[in-house]
């Protein structure tokens, strides 16, 4: 085992949430001097398998070898120290510091006058002068880090890394936010990286990347490893089919639903974030569930925030039932008959010290007041438990406070409180999210019966099973473009990730 | 390790213990005022003394109801003790007797309603700017009223000329000081401002949209609230009851000065905390607010009663904010 062939040993972690089997017995061998990519779908356990590296989760079971020897670290900062660094998607810098107290945060080279410790700011700037030269990065060390540009903040995570004397560094979708050249020279700054051999985990859904940049290819799939293979024996149909395998029986309900007239249409909606989705376009009809796909970071949520007023547009046009409407609020897309059930239930959708009453009728209130303009709280509660039965919530009362209920019973609130609106559209956003399986065949037979009773719904998902279970089309998304929209009939795993992966 | 406290929470608690573990500000106040009264020999329950301290934290509860609902919304405001200082001069200075050669306008006699007019717009006005400057300049609370408190201040040394409005008519002092039977005018308006409050929290939208804004803004957005339009409420409003506060304080007194209501936000802020208004929004009730500007009143006048040195009653006061935050902390940060 301590043969020296692997820098970097995962055997055999496992680890479990609630109602969840995130990582089984997964095992993921490092050599240094490569380029190891992980792949997987979105929740297929790329992310938890890293986070147990870096002792952000610990592991039921399992462990990990560094150079040989049996490591367990408890933080970001112990595994640095061992040589282990990430380089998040999202940036964690501090933009209002220079690059070079960045670089050295938390370690900074100080001088001992008497009693005191001072920072010796000459030290720490020649340092990384001498840091960005060894790596050709043309980068002031003085710059004030948020006025750098991403690629290069990112340049400058990297070179923290190797100032640590890094022997693995991983990044995870290093790329999603740089253009052609920057990737090019990102890819660089990688080759140069495992020359001196170091290790680079890369985690990308880019196949084009993979073929340029990588040694080897690790494969996840639901919480297992499918296995690893040198990249010149793979091509892209392989990795896709390697990355979807797996059996869709009997998890979704039979949907029976009436498809009528367009209700909702979407032309050439364009976000006023010039980083998100541009001209986009489609259509809902009476009775129907779009399913919305894509990978992460496709700009779906944005888009469908959007239509709902919650972000703002740059152009385009949204009508309903024909007719062309403007909504710059959710108070008007709600008026225009339009929910939306967004996809963080803790951070946007609970009021998680308010009871399961008002919970429900929170969006509504309006349309529950007496003539003097105050709240009718028998007709309000009346109501709200009206549509939590229907849809079989479990609560101890009416009065409970939401955050004690189950993920799936607070989803259920949620969804009652959008119906309480009376909509003809509903959106969803990961509407099964951290939900646990018995609870997602309700939610799934909920939206059922929704579109048997005439309602569309827009359902944005990750989930390929469910995307492919439930919905009567699939628009796919990349990078904030519509690459494509597949029929019930011909749409497959393969050829959603096909549309969902195609980088310009 | 949640199982347990999953199953507990679930169920419906009964009995006394659950009555105190739901009421525990209703219940500290009267374990006070048992034990007060215990070492007071009763002379606590007398009615003179009830009298006495309804009268005194008459005016500190109108901020009380206003700052409360602030909180509730996840706000907070400092500017009360100086807008409650600038409104109790601008009323002051309309009621002044005409024949007082060193008022403010010598000479005229102002119809009585115009100081109440004056002193309510000016404390509307004051909150109406907050709430503008918390929901469209998107400000920090704590800052933008930081900010109109030094500016209430100055308003009120440059318009009274850091002089004292007194020689008030009596004609207006007595809607502050006069009574109706036993029960003294003051405790009569605040009982109207109670009712007022509680039908908003718990009789209207607006009110709800408090709880939602407070709970979580994010969702409240969501939902179709217009979050920035009920911030300007909920600080108008507020703005309106400081307004009232004001120009009874100067009716009170019988002068304004600028010393009045100094230090009142302190005041109104740590009884509405002892009250179980949670400093991190979405969580309070009126009566709560009342019974922390009670239990406050209670432990002041204990106090000065036990013959405790008023220095002495600061530092105990301010273990009492302390603890009524940390038991609030524990509280909802066991369930979350």
């Amino acid at each position: 085992m301590s043969d020296g062939e692997y820098v970097l040993e995962m055997t055999g972690i496992s680890k479990s949430f609630p109602g969840v089997r995130a990582l089984n017995d997964v095992t993921l061998r490092v050599r240094p001097g490569r380029v190891h990519a992980l792949m997987g779908e979105n929740g297929a356990g790329k992310s938890t398998l890293m986070k147990c590296l870096f002792g952000i989760y610990h592991q039921e079971s399992g462990e990990v070898a560094l150079d040989g020897k049996k490591v367990k670290f408890h933080s970001a900062k112990d595994a640095l120290e061992s040589g282990v660094s990430m380089i998040h998607q999202e940036l964690l810098n501090v933009p209002h510091r220079s690059v070079r107290e960045n670089i050295w945060l938390g370690r900074e080279p100080v001088i001992k006058v008497g009693p005191l410790r001072l920072l010796n700011h000459r030290k720490m700037h020649a340092d990384t002068a001498a840091l960005m030269k060894a790596l050709d990065m043309d980068i002031n060390p003085a710059e004030r880090m948020g006025g750098l540009s991403i690629s290069k903040q990112q340049a400058c995570e990297i070179a923290k890394a190797v100032s640590y004397n890094a022997s693995v560094v991983v990044m995870d979708e290093p790329t999603s936010s740089l253009t052609e050249t920057e990737t090019a020279h990102l890819f660089r700054i990688i080759r140069d990286l495992t020359s001196k051999g170091v290790a680079v985990i890369y985690i990308s859904h880019r196949m084009s990347e993979i073929f340029d940049i990588a040694d080897e290819v690790s494969i996840m799939r639901d919480g297992q490893m499918v296995g690893t293979y040198p990249i010149a024996e793979m091509d892209e149909d392989k990795l896709i089919k390697l990355m979807v395998g797996r059996d869709n029986t009997n998890r979704f309900p039979p949907i029976d639903a009436q498809i009528g007239e367009v209700r909702l249409e979407v032309r050439a909606l364009t976000s006023a974030d010039p980083r998100s989705f541009k001209d986009v376009s489609f259509e809902l009809r009476r009775g129907e569930i779009l399913g919305i796909g894509g990978l992460v970071g496709a700009q779906r949520t944005e888009l469908v925030e959007s239509v709902f007023g919650l972000r703002k547009i740059s152009s385009g046009e949204v009508r309903v039932d024909g007719k062309k409407v403007e909504i710059r609020s959710p108070r008007d897309a709600i008026a225009k008959g339009i929910a939306l059930i967004t996809e963080d239930r803790r951070g946007s959708g609970i009021f998680p010290l308010l009871s399961i009453t008002t919970n429900t009728a929170m969006a509504s209130l309006s349309e529950y007041l007496n003539r003097l303009g105050l709240l009718r709280h028998r007709k309000i509660e009346d109501e709200a438990r009206k549509y939590n039965e229907s849809l079989r919530t479990k609560t101890p009362s009416m009065a409970t406070l939401i955050q004690n209920l189950s993920g799936g019973n607070q989803q259920k609130v949620l969804v009652s409180r959008w119906l309480m609106t009376l909509p003809d559209i509903l959106i969803m956003d990961e509407p099964t999210r951290g939900i646990d399986v018995g609870a997602k065949y309700e939610i799934y037979t909920i939206m059922a019966e929704l579109v048997q009773s005439g309602k569309s719904i827009i359902m944005v998902s990750s989930e390929m099973p469910e995307l492919l279970g439930m919905s009567h089309r699939i628009m796919v998304l990349c990078d904030g473009r519509h690459t494509g929209t597949l029929d019930k009939a011909e749409a497959s795993q393969e050829s959603i990730m096909r549309l969902a992966t195609q980088f310009e | 390790m949640g199982s347990k406290q999953a199953t507990s929470s679930f169920e419906q608690k009964k009995g006394l213990s659950a009555f105190v573990s739901k009421n525990t500000n209703l219940v500290t106040f009267v374990t006070l005022a048992v034990v007060l009264g215990l070492v007071t020999g009763g002379r606590s329950f007398a009615w003179a003394s009830v009298r006495n301290l309804m009268i005194a934290e008459s005016v500190r509860a109108f901020a009380a109801l206003g700052v409360g609902m602030i909180i509730i919304t996840w706000g907070i405001d400092l500017s009360i003790g100086y807008v409650v200082c600038l409104v109790a001069s601008v009323a002051a200075s309309f009621a002044q007797t005409p024949d007082y050669t060193a008022a403010l306008y010598p000479g005229v006699n102002f119809p009585l309603w115009l100081p109440f007019l004056a002193g309510i717009l000016t404390g509307g006005l004051f909150g109406l700017i907050n709430g503008c400057l918390v929901a469209y300049g998107k400000m920090h609370p704590f800052i933008a009223t930081l900010g109109t408190m030094s500016i209430a201040r100055g308003f009120q040394l440059i318009y009274t000329r850091a002089a004292v409005v007194g020689s008030l008519k009596d004609s207006y002092k007595v809607i502050a000081q006069g009574s109706v039977g036993p029960i003294p005018n003051l405790a009569i308006y605040v009982a109207m401002a109670c009712f007022v409050v509680w039908i908003v929290l718990r009789h209207t939208r607006l009110g709800s949209n408090f709880y939602a804004i407070g709970g979580n803004a994010m969702a409240a957005r969501v939902s179709g609230i217009n979050v920035r339009r009920v911030q300007i409420s909920v600080f108008t409003i507020a703005g309106l009851l400081y307004g009232i506060a004001g120009c009874l304080l100067s009716g009170r007194l019988g002068l304004a000065n600028a010393l009045t209501a100094n230090g009142m936000e302190l005041d109104a802020i740590a009884a509405v905390t002892v009250g179980g208004v949670s400093q991190t929004g979405g969580v309070g009730t009126m009566s709560g607010m009342i019974i922390g500007v009670l239990t406050l009143g209670i432990i002041n006048y204990g106090m000065t009663y036990l013959g405790v040195d008023s220095y002495y009653q600061l530092l105990v006061k301010g273990f009492i904010i302390i603890a009524a935050v940390y038991f609030d902390m524990k509280k909802y940060a066991k369930r979350a």
